[in-house]
């Protein structure tokens, strides 16, 4: 078994200081970001660009070379809604440390990232959701065979393709937590890959709450086959809870000093 | 229908390891597959030991080497030469403190002249005790400064002392042993790194049980290393292995009995030779980067063994 893949998040336009930097070009922000996500652990990082209409590829190229020149070609999530930035990005990209992660395509409006991601010898990340939250697995199910299908149409190889069940809020969905752990077992059983944004299950919970449900959701998780997450990894006790499972599932070996090295 | 050879291929990559210096410097380790399994890194290194307490070693070896074993310099030279080996283990057995209680300067005297006789990398084993091992490997490490040695081994509790001399203060290799516990393998290479011995100093003592002797326990323990290294690309496991099998071999009764307490059994020679074998070849298949012998039979049968594989 592979241990588990952790995707730092933390590079992500949503946040003020990631915005300002990307439209000042101005790299210290981004690598102070970066380098405390791979000290942490991370062994993909995102590059969130935002929506970037206006000159998308320009950027998702700088900021794929700022990243993997600094950090020995680290390798990245390519993360925005314009696809073309996603291609002058991959354009750039050095496929040394593994290939670069399109995030992401959905069964809906946003399947054509898969075809992108087929057409660059790319991974993407695979929401199994067409308009909005899946209402059951069902519909999750029929969203993953779907995207399933479309990717080896194109030449995927379905390990290529991360399925996301869709993380739901706690507050608000809580009696759906458990088709989300359902589905992952399922797409895991047709032996296939997973990932997700797992921080959606404690959103709006106080903060001293969140790290115990992230972490407890994560390694229920795990133990249905979840096999990469989109998270901060900055987070110790969810590294750590990741480390302790990859142990109990026998995916990295023991030892007194695991949590050190 | 010809055979065609699938070659599984993995992430990580055993590191390649320098021992000796100058001409008689060799190099072992740098697999990217399961032992033998691909087209690199198997040159399985042979080593011959040798003794400084020739009194403990069974009969047969003096009709091998005679007076030579009386003078470790000597003994050494001897062993290499009817051998073949790649390089020398010398036993400071008599460093003891529950046996002969030899003096440091003593044993690092012996250490020297073996070093000096020789044109092949030296390993240099304790007498395992912990405490007396963590002097004398420091003074072997400091007198053989340049000479590139392997000093075989440290243990949990005399690491900080052999790690810091041996791989930082002195430039030597540092075997890390951890007697078939395949989890304090892992710690004594994190512990090691961590205090700042480079990953490419350190060698792996995972330790070896004769054939028949619980081997099995040693070939998982082997397998799961070379997984975690290869398949995981865990790099606290990703070190070259040397294991010494001739301790385990000529321990048991098959080795020990004379012909007179089992006549039915043969030769004594020719038992011990056997055990030893069986051992040591088992170890070279379940990964071993470095084998250790005692007689030059041995060495050369396994020599033989790895050329024959290789093709």
């Amino acid at each position: 078994m592979s241990k588990f893949m952790v995707i730092g998040e933390r590079i992500h336009c949503i946040s003020p200081a990631m915005r300002q930097a990307f439209a000042d070009r101005n790299p210290d922000p981004i690598l102070l970001r970066a380098k405390e996500q791979l000290d942490a652990g991370a062994d993909y990082l995102d590059l969130n660009i935002g929506p970037a209409e206006r000159d998308g590829e320009e950027l998702m190229q700088w900021g794929v070379k700022l990243l993997q020149e600094n950090f020995n070609n680290v390798p990245l999530a390519l993360d925005t809604a314009n696809m073309k930035a996603i291609e002058a990005g991959i354009k750039v990209y050095n496929r040394e440390k593994g290939k670069p992660i399109v995030n992401s395509a959905d069964a809906g409006d946003r399947i054509g990232y898969l075809d992108l991601a087929a057409a660059n010898d790319a991974m993407c990340i695979a929401l199994c959701s067409k308009e909005g939250v899946p209402a059951n697995n069902d519909e999750r199910m029929e969203y993953c065979q779907e995207l399933l299908e479309r990717g080896m149409e194109h030449g995927m190889e379905p390990t290529d393709i991360l399925f996301d069940p869709l993380f739901l809020v706690i507050k608000g969905m809580q009696d759906k937590q458990c088709d989300v752990l359902e589905a992952i077992q399922m797409i895991t059983d047709m032996g296939l890959l997973t990932t997700g944004g797992l921080s959606n299950v404690s959103n709006g919970a106080p903060k001293h709450i969140r790290p115990l449900l992230d972490c407890a959701m994560l390694a229920m998780a795990m133990q249905c086959g979840f096999s990469s997450a989109i998270v901060n990894p900055c987070d110790k006790r969810l590294m750590e809870t990741i480390t302790a499972c990859d142990i109990i599932k026998n995916n990295i070996l023991y030892a007194d000093s695991v949590l050190e090295f | 229908m010809p055979y065609k050879k699938t070659e599984q291929k993995f992430n990580g990559k055993i590191g390649v390891c320098e021992i000796g210096a100058g001409d008689a410097a060799i190099s072992i380790g740098g697999e990217k597959t399961l032992p033998f399994l691909g087209g690199e890194g198997f040159k399985t290194a042979v080593g011959i030991a040798i003794t400084d307490s020739p009194e403990d070693w069974e009969g047969c070896f003096a009709a091998v080497y005679g007076d030579d074993m009386k003078d470790p310099a000597a003994f050494a030279k001897a062993a290499v030469e009817k051998s073949g080996a790649d390089f020398v283990l010398v036993k400071l057995a008599s460093a003891d403190p529950n046996g002969a209680d030899n003096s440091v300067e003593n044993c690092v005297a012996t250490a020297a002249a073996v070093e000096a006789a020789v044109n092949v990398p030296v390993v240099i084993e304790g007498c395992k005790n912990a405490e007396k091992d963590a002097k004398l490997l420091e003074a072997v490490a400091k007198t053989l400064e340049g000479k590139n040695v392997v000093l075989f081994s440290a243990v949990e509790d005399n690491y900080k002392t052999i790690g810091a001399a041996g791989g930082m203060a002195y430039g030597q290799k540092v075997s890390a042993e951890s007697a078939v516990d395949i989890n304090l393998a892992k710690q004594l290479n994190i512990l090691l790194t961590q205090l700042g011995v480079k990953p490419q100093d350190i060698v792996m003592d995972v330790g070896s049980a004769a054939a028949g002797y619980g081997f099995e326990y040693v070939a998982s323990t082997m397998d799961r290393i070379r997984l975690a290294g290869l398949g995981q690309n865990d790099d606290s496991l990703q070190m070259p292995i040397m294991t010494d099998v001739s301790n385990d071999s000529w321990g048991v009764k098959e080795a020990v009995f004379t012909e007179a307490e089992a006549p039915e059994w043969g030769s004594q020679e020719n038992r011990g030779i056997g055990m030893e074998i069986a051992t040591a070849s088992a170890c070279v298949i379940g990964g071993s980067n470095a084998i250790i012998v005692r007689h030059p039979e041995s060495a050369k049968t396994i020599k033989s063994m790895v050329a024959g594989l290789l093709g």
